[in-house]
């Protein structure tokens, strides 16, 4: 009897370790393949600078600069402000360094209920099929064409800037493109053996969607979060800009694109000499991290979607 | 697929679609709190004269006493009447409609010339890169175009602005024309037209050049591997001629169709080069409604910006019907 038991246990447990050495392996495999992507590996050492550099900020830069009263204004470059000073006298550097913070918290904020809503909508539809799949495809398709920038200036507009409305805006204009990819995958999936052996044990809908079509389909999901949030951080500039993002109050964190609509209205441009150290450091880091999140993104659809892989 | 039932169950879908659009415009404006009229009469209505005539006559035409779904359907009726709104920072009474008309051929002109270098441009890139896939002509030209493809916009006509008309002085800072316009013979104007539709032309080509040469990339690389491929450099042809003549044909149909997607977000897109070069176009006009809260103005350019949106796809999907001999025979 305790023979048996102990068998039967040695078996579970040399199950679990030979599931836990497979999953290894896949993951392995997987890191090995995104890293031999040259593409992705650049675009994840770009996009870790950006996250150690709005973590430390305070290490880096020091406090963030509040409005100084009688403090030089729009000063240039010099060996207390690197990157001079901007209209309130604040250090243009340290707004810098700052301004990633709240350029990756909406980008993973608004990525995140993005992926959810996406993913949900394209499990439905792609596995229900029928007159589900049929309602819900349309409604993606309008969302499609929505053009984003109007659409989030309006929703700002009705509801208010905040931080909330920019990351809403962006969320609702970023889910169709992840419903298309999730339904036409989980449309592969859900003809694959195992989906029928799930039924044939009489495993209910909701548990195989969840159980086994979520997690064959998850990685594609990890691929378009990626590039979401290339998209989110994109967006969110351009709002800013529009004076439209999370408004710049007191002590609140300036935003890079908020900075460049600030140094745009403080004609830096047309200023003798023209303040370009205002204009181009926080137009270039946008740039950066919508490129590395971007390089990340297709890199890691390559690895995950064979049909998109280099031949 | 019969043409005709395809081209009819395409216009069903626009038309759906667009009372989709409609309707969601209708609602997200119901978000706003408090009395109606307050944002659609004319900045500073009451004080003036007659403002209470038109207060009435806007609450009649808008049916603003009646329930709501009664009003969804007067805003469906004068929507179909083309009667977008009243703008409330332009001349008091003016239809939102008239206001954007005008403007809609600039934004037209800037966007179309665009387009059409930028398409050029990716042609031309997009080409040498598909055929030489993987090597480093290949690399180069996507990581360009692809850093080119994640600058906002607003921030590379300052750029440009910068080098190209302050540092140096070559280009116009901004506006559609000179000071003395007007005293120019008909030559030198389009000359002058085009001399200051360049720098934002350029802004565009280099924010969207990777959308027309990753198209034409990527679809070459699904039709060089093709046995007719082999058989074309079997026959002794040169790349040129390879390319040209077998290649470039039946790889090119993606890149008509995403022209014309790409022409839909003409309204997204020349927001803020027209804001940034004082181009008087439809993306100017929706930078000043959107500074003087003008919302009904707001309402009918994102009615129009995502018409645009909604017609483009139609055109692109029939011009791939049309220019594309296997989907149009099957």
């Amino acid at each position: 009897m305790n023979i048996a038991a102990g068998v039967g246990q040695a078996r579970e447990l040399s199950i679990l370790r030979e599931k836990v050495l497979n999953d290894l392996d896949r993951l392995q495999i997987f890191l090995r393949q995104l890293f031999r992507n040259r593409l992705a590996f650049a675009g994840a050492v770009i996009i870790l600078v950006f996250f150690a550099m709005s973590i430390f900020a305070p290490l880096i830069a020091g406090p963030y600069p509040t409005p100084v009263q009688g403090a030089a204004t729009l000063d240039p470059p010099s060996n207390a402000h690197i990157l001079g000073t901007d209209y309130q006298g604040r250090d243009i550097f340290t707004l810098l360094v700052y301004g990633g913070r709240i350029s990756l918290l909406i980008g993973f904020s608004a990525s995140a209920v993005a992926m959810v809503l996406g993913t949900l909508v394209g499990l439905i539809g792609g596995f229900y099929g029928r007159i589900t799949d049929q309602v819900l495809a349309r409604a993606t398709d309008f969302f499609l064409v929505i053009p984003w920038l109007p659409f989030a200036i309006v929703l700002s507009l009705v509801m208010g800037p905040s931080l909330q409305t920019t990351i809403i805006a962006i969320a609702v204009v970023s889910w169709p493109t992840t419903a298309r990819v999730i339904r036409s995958q989980v449309l592969t999936v859900k003809e694959r053996l195992f989906i029928e052996r799930a039924r044939a044990v009489g495993a209910g809908t909701p548990y195989i969607i969840w159980r086994h079509v979520l997690p064959n389909v998850m990685p594609l999901v990890w691929a378009e979060a990626v590039l979401t949030i290339s998209n989110a951080v994109f967006t969110e500039a351009f709002l800013s800009f529009f004076g439209l993002g999370p408004p710049p109050g007191a002590g609140a964190i300036v935003s890079w694109g908020t900075m460049v609509n600030q140094a745009y209205t403080s004609l830096a441009l047309i200023s003798n000499p023209p303040m370009w150290w205002y204009f181009l450091p926080p137009g270039l880091a946008i740039t950066l991290v919508v490129l590395g999140f971007a390089m990340v993104g297709f890199g890691l659809e390559d690895v995950v979607n064979p049909r998109l892989r280099r031949r | 697929m019969n043409l005709r039932r395809f081209l009819l169950r395409k216009a069903a879908y626009v038309l759906l679609t667009v009372f989709f659009i409609a309707a969601l415009n209708f609602f997200i404006f119901q978000i706003l709190p408090g009395d109606p009229t307050r944002v659609l009469l004319p900045r500073g209505g009451t004080s003036q004269m007659g403002s209470e005539t038109l207060r009435q006559e806007l609450l009649h035409q808008w049916g603003l006493d009646q329930p709501l779904t009664t009003r969804f359907l007067i805003y469906l009726r004068n929507l179909f009447q083309g009667n977008f709104g009243t703008s409330i920072t332009y001349r008091p009474g003016i239809s939102a409609m008239d206001v954007i008309a005008p403007r809609l051929t600039t934004t037209l002109v800037l966007v179309g010339v665009a387009t059409v270098l930028t398409m050029w441009m990716g042609v031309v890139l997009g080409r040498v890169s598909g055929w030489r896939r993987g090597r480093r002509t290949d690399v180069i030209i996507t990581m360009t175009s692809l850093f080119g493809y994640s600058m906002p916009s607003f921030w590379v006509s300052l750029v440009l602005i910068f080098f190209l008309a302050v540092e140096v002085n070559v280009f116009p800072v901004h506006g559609e024309t000179s000071l003395g316009y007007g005293t120019l013979d008909p030559v030198s104007q389009l000359l002058d037209r085009l001399y200051h539709l360049a720098l934002p032309v350029l802004t565009f080509a280099i924010t969207n050049v990777a959308w027309f040469s990753m198209t034409l990339r990527n679809s070459l690389t699904d039709v060089l591997p093709e046995d007719y491929m082999l058989t074309a450099a079997a026959k002794g042809l040169t790349e040129d001629q390879q390319l040209r003549r077998h290649a470039l044909p039946n790889a090119r149909l993606p890149v008509v169709t995403a022209a014309a997607i790409y022409f839909g977000w003409v309204v997204s897109g020349a927001i803020v080069i027209e804001v940034v070069f004082d181009f008087q176009g439809l993306g100017k006009l929706t930078w000043d409604a959107t500074r003087a809260l003008d919302f009904p103005l707001m309402s009918a350019i994102f009615f129009i910006a995502t018409l645009g949106v909604v017609v483009a796809n139609a055109i692109s999907d029939i011009l791939y019907m049309y220019l594309d001999p296997r989907v149009r025979e099957a």
